[in-house]
């Protein structure tokens, strides 16, 4: 599918469907936050994953991740694992083979660093809580590790002494990423990890994400927002809108030759310094998920809507080699 | 009388920590510059996170008294004027709409309580009518927004809410705190540009604060760049940020990641450079 033929994907979603069910005083409702999506992530790649708030970003690496609770439900489809052999999804998987893979071949790093560490304990004792288990060996051999591990991530070995609010914010986000590295994942979530940052601390952190990931030949999922830290990190990127995935190619590809309409806006919006050129906001607002538009959900909004956008959902087609798009005024005559 | 609003060598500083070591931490030290007012302007402060930018957007709005020096509006202290008289001349738009607005109060309550005790409306219609001129200036309508709940409307929507509520008092400076930061990427853009029409076609000055240098470049006439309550460069937004000289204002312009510079961080971080030692950053 992607340019990288020869690698075998460490994570293939196929339609995966998840959506939030509640029943209150007889009243059913169901948001459809994750409605058919489907990609792959690759040996030793990043895959960005693009879209604003409430466009399933975070519901979706949730469901990969196996991290559903009520009312979130995963609803069909599959996200397997290379790791993972015949499960198709880690929420499918009994509580003990996830326990076995969770931190030893699939971590986390999360948006708030201070959710992440306990505030009353030296970061020392967040890392036993974290890998010790899954590590093994004494506690002398583990600390050496940790040690090791945290001279790797370019933080001071005397960190590991200090509370979580001593530090600041960009030393808290490298701690969080040492955590999540130590056990040399295959498959790292990273969901906004550098959103909360200052630029010039981002633009350190997001080179060590790098670093780390090309030394230990892990794959990552990286959400965030921001189209400047996709186009400088990631190798594929996948652009979501309201649930649905609308294209996704080599990220280079992405930038310079955006395909559906939304990308092109995304693309074409971001202020440059250096640059006066007038740009334009996109009218009308996402959609609401508990009714999303018939058709492309982004129909409404769309200046290339045609009459079939607004009644059949365009299929995710390969338009290019390597480059997939959703939508009916790029592919005509495709439909799902 | 020129200025709109002064600030002279304005300083704060916080106490922090308990009886026996008490620190002091200066937020914000001796920050100097003024506002013409027959010259509408947006005025920009960049700043990392605890580089003191917040501090100084309370005190222009009279929240934070300076511990030194003195904020002015029309030549007067800001401390010896009159709360409510103050705020008809100065207000503010915040970071988050969904945590400015009580989730559980109609939208329309705040706009008819600002015409009415900052506006100086009285009576049905008057206060009708100044709240739909405000709406309509951001490109909404009084009966679109009559009845609703903030969870109602998206992030973009009540951010030109808050603004709207913001033109109701018809100030004539507006202090706005990150107020794109947390707007969704297709929205923020169309925020951008309605400063500027406030700018130009209202004649409101606005103090626009930010760590965004990109849309601080599009849209803002002059700028500060702040560094631990320190200014480190001033002057017009776009030959500052074209080509900064204090090494701090570097840093930061070269830490924007775009589409356009990516390419620069890609051939340092990119998976082969990554792979031969010693070329990591």
């Amino acid at each position: 599918m992607s340019g990288a033929g020869d690698a075998v994907p460490v994570l293939q979603v196929r339609d995966l469907q998840a959506h939030f069910r509640t029943h209150y005083f007889g009243v059913n409702r169901e948001v459809r936050a994750v409605d058919g999506v489907t990609f792959e992530v690759n040996r030793n790649e990043i895959y960005g994953l693009a879209g604003e708030s409430s466009s399933g970003k975070t519901t979706l690496v949730k469901t990969i991740a196996g991290l559903l609770k009520p009312p979130l439900e995963m609803v069909g489809g599959s996200a397997r694992f290379s790791f993972l052999p015949g499960w198709d999804a880690i929420g499918r998987a009994p509580p003990e083979v996830v326990r076995a893979i969770r931190w030893r071949h699939l971590s986390y790093i999360m948006q708030g660093s201070m959710n992440v560490l306990n505030p009353l304990r030296r970061v020392r004792y967040s890392f036993r809580d974290f890998a010790w288990r899954h590590l093994g060996g004494s506690k002398v051999e583990f600390d050496a590790r940790v040690v090791a591990h945290m001279e790797r991530v370019k933080l001071d070995p005397s960190v590991l002494d200090a509370y979580p609010h001593e530090l600041s914010g960009g030393m808290r986000q490298r701690v969080t990423i040492a955590l999540a590295t130590i056990c040399k994942p295959d498959f790292i979530i990273a969901d906004e990890p550098t959103t909360a940052l200052d630029v010039v601390v981002q633009k350190d952190v997001l080179g060590m994400i790098r670093a780390i990931q090309c030394e230990m030949g892990s794959s990552i999922l990286f959400i965030t927002h921001d189209m400047g830290v996709h186009a400088a990190l990631t190798d594929r990127l996948g652009i979501m809108y309201a649930g649905r995935l609308v294209e996704d190619g080599e990220t280079p590809e992405i930038f310079s030759r955006p395909l559906h309409p939304y990308t092109r806006h995304l693309i074409a919006s971001l202020p440059r310094i250096g640059d006066t050129e007038q740009r334009e906001g996109l009218d009308g607002t996402p959609p609401n998920l508990a009714a999303p538009p018939p058709g492309c959900r982004f129909h409404p909004r769309c200046p290339l809507a045609m009459p079939v956008c607004t009644t059949i959902v365009p299929a995710m087609v390969e338009t290019l080699p390597g480059h997939r798009v959703a939508c009916h005024a790029v592919n005509p005559g495709m439909a799902t | 009388m020129s200025a709109l609003i002064e600030l002279d060598r304005v300083s704060k500083s916080f106490s922090r920590g308990g009886l026996f070591s008490t620190r002091r931490v200066e937020a914000v030290k001796e920050v100097s510059f003024a506002l013409d007012a027959d010259k509408p302007e947006i005025f920009t402060v960049i700043g990392e996170s605890g580089s003191g930018k917040s501090t100084l957007a309370r005190m222009i709005l009279g929240i934070h008294a300076p511990s030194s020096g003195q904020v002015r509006l029309g030549g007067r202290d800001v401390a010896t004027y009159e709360r409510r008289a103050f705020m008809a001349e100065v207000q503010p738009i915040f970071q988050n709409p969904f945590e400015a607005f009580n989730p559980l109060k109609r939208l329309d309550r705040y706009l008819f309580m600002t015409a009415e005790r900052f506006g100086g409306a009285t009576g049905t219609s008057a206060v009708d009518g100044s709240v739909d001129e405000a709406l309509r200036q951001v490109g909404l309508s009084l009966p679109e927004i009559k009845g609703r709940f903030p969870h109602e409307l998206s992030g973009g929507q009540l951010q030109r809410v808050a603004i709207a509520r913001a033109l109701v008092a018809k100030p004539r400076l507006i202090v706005a705190d990150e107020p794109v930061s947390m707007i969704d990427a297709s929205l923020r853009m169309s925020i951008v540009n309605l400063f500027g029409r406030l700018r130009d076609e209202l004649g409101l000055s606005i103090v626009y604060i930010t760590h965004d240098l990109a849309t601080a470049y599009y849209i803002s006439d002059r700028l500060i760049i702040m560094q631990q309550g320190v200014v480190v460069e001033q002057g017009p937004a776009r030959a500052v940020l074209s080509a900064p000289t204090h090494p701090y204002s570097r840093q930061l312009r070269d830490a924007v990641l775009t589409p356009d510079s990516a390419g620069a961080f890609r051939a340092t971080h990119s998976r082969k450079a990554a792979e031969t030692p010693g070329a990591r950053s």
